[in-house]
């Protein structure tokens, strides 16, 4: 051992920092589960959602950031929350907006949806942004709720309109007959 | 003196020397050989002395567990007689390549699992139209020869059996991102294993008969 010298040190170095490096790495898969299905922070891009979300979108560039809350994220939906649901358009992109009709509901459609009334159907949910430009179910028609991924809970960033996100506290969207309360 | 024990490999075990006053003892009258062999006895104790390494390491498996079901390869039962003749309809195992969620990779002709869009089950199916194909919306037999085109982002599936079938006939076109996967593989009710090939071919390509 007294003669290990320059080799064994860098051998000794390799083999501490493997160690910690897999050590650490290991981590990743609880990190990555943690991610995906209970809670994840994500920026907010384009003015779909104005002025609720992005509200300096005419000002700056700068993004909201947001915390998305994925447990049990289509259980308990109710007319107005926000939620994050993969585009019908395109499987990579996750979109945020507001819930507007659940199942069942007879909803007053906005342009350029073809036809004035529309039943949600079963299992379905209709969405729609609260700015000018948005591609919503006025676009693309009722969503599946099973393409929903998360509740947006808390605005993180910036800090004057930091904290939880009062979705209830938003007009109710007139044109919209329920089908149950 | 270093404050690590080498052992025969070269590597040390830091991590075990600082366990306590027990191992400070082992770490006295040690020679190469020793070492591994006392490293040995540290681990074999290693996760019922301390059971935060025992919660530590579960959560860490299971983690990776899923990580390999949910974006690899996912074995599952599945039953039902709409996928007749390719699936039986009992006892039936088959294994999703989660390579292929979202669509991705997807062609017209593959079977595979996806998000029911009217209910919470997964269903498997026969993907014959993806975006901008022509798909007939009923069965060939019925009144209707209505045709649709399946929208940007969507893909319509119906099973191998259709009069047995729940499919795009019935709830429209799927989007891609309830997709689950492809399914690659199936072991017959008496585990006999078998690719699951896509069964169209062009014209000039031997057919499988």
């Amino acid at each position: 051992m007294a003669t290990w010298g320059g080799a064994g040190r860098r051998l000794r170095f390799f083999g501490q920092f493997t160690h910690y490096l897999i050590g650490y790495a290991t981590w990743l898969p609880p990190l990555i589960w943690f991610n995906t299905s209970v809670a994840q922070i994500t920026f907010i891009s384009g003015p779909s959602m104005y002025p609720f979300l992005n509200a300096e979108y005419h000002e700056s560039r700068r993004q909201d950031l947001c915390l998305v809350y994925k447990l049990y994220a289509r259980k308990d939906l109710v007319r107005g929350m926000l939620v994050t649901f993969r585009n019908p358009d395109d499987p990579y992109k996750i979109t945020v907006k507001r819930v507007v009709g659940l199942e069942g509901d007879v909803v007053r459609t906005r342009a350029p949806y073809p036809y004035e009334y529309v039943q949600v159907p079963e299992g379905h949910v209709w969405v729609e942004g609260d700015g000018d430009r948005s591609k919503d179910s006025n676009y693309y028609g009722p969503i599946s709720a099973r393409l929903i991924t998360g509740k947006i809970t808390h605005i993180l960033s910036p800090w004057k309109r930091a904290g939880r996100v009062k979705w209830w506290e938003h007009p109710e969207r007139p044109g919209v007959q329920k089908a149950r309360a | 003196m270093p404050p690590f024990r080498i052992s025969a490999f070269g590597q040390p075990f830091r991590r075990f020397a600082s366990t306590g006053a027990g191992s400070v003892g082992r770490q006295g009258g040690a020679s190469a050989g020793g070492g591994g062999g006392g490293g040995r006895e540290a681990r074999d104790t290693i996760f019922l002395h301390r059971p935060l390494r025992l919660i530590i390491f579960t959560t860490k498996y299971l983690a990776f567990t899923h990580l390999f079901l949910e974006y690899g390869f996912w074995p599952s039962p599945a039953s039902g007689p709409s996928m007749l003749p390719t699936f039986e309809v009992m006892g039936e195992w088959v294994l999703v390549s989660k390579w292929h969620r979202l669509g991705r990779g997807v062609s017209v002709g593959d079977v595979v699992a996806y998000n029911i869009p009217i209910n919470d089950e997964v269903g498997v199916k026969r993907v014959i139209g993806l975006p901008g194909d022509y798909v007939l919306v009923n069965s060939p037999e019925s009144a209707s020869d209505a045709m649709i085109q399946v929208p940007q982002g969507h893909c319509w599936v119906i099973g191998d059996n259709l009069p047995a079938s729940r499919d795009s006939r019935l709830f429209g076109p799927v989007p891609l991102a309830l997709i689950r996967g492809k399914i690659i593989a199936r072991a017959k009710p008496n585990w006999d294993f078998q690719w699951v090939r896509n069964p169209l071919r062009s014209p000039d390509q031997p057919s499988d008969a």
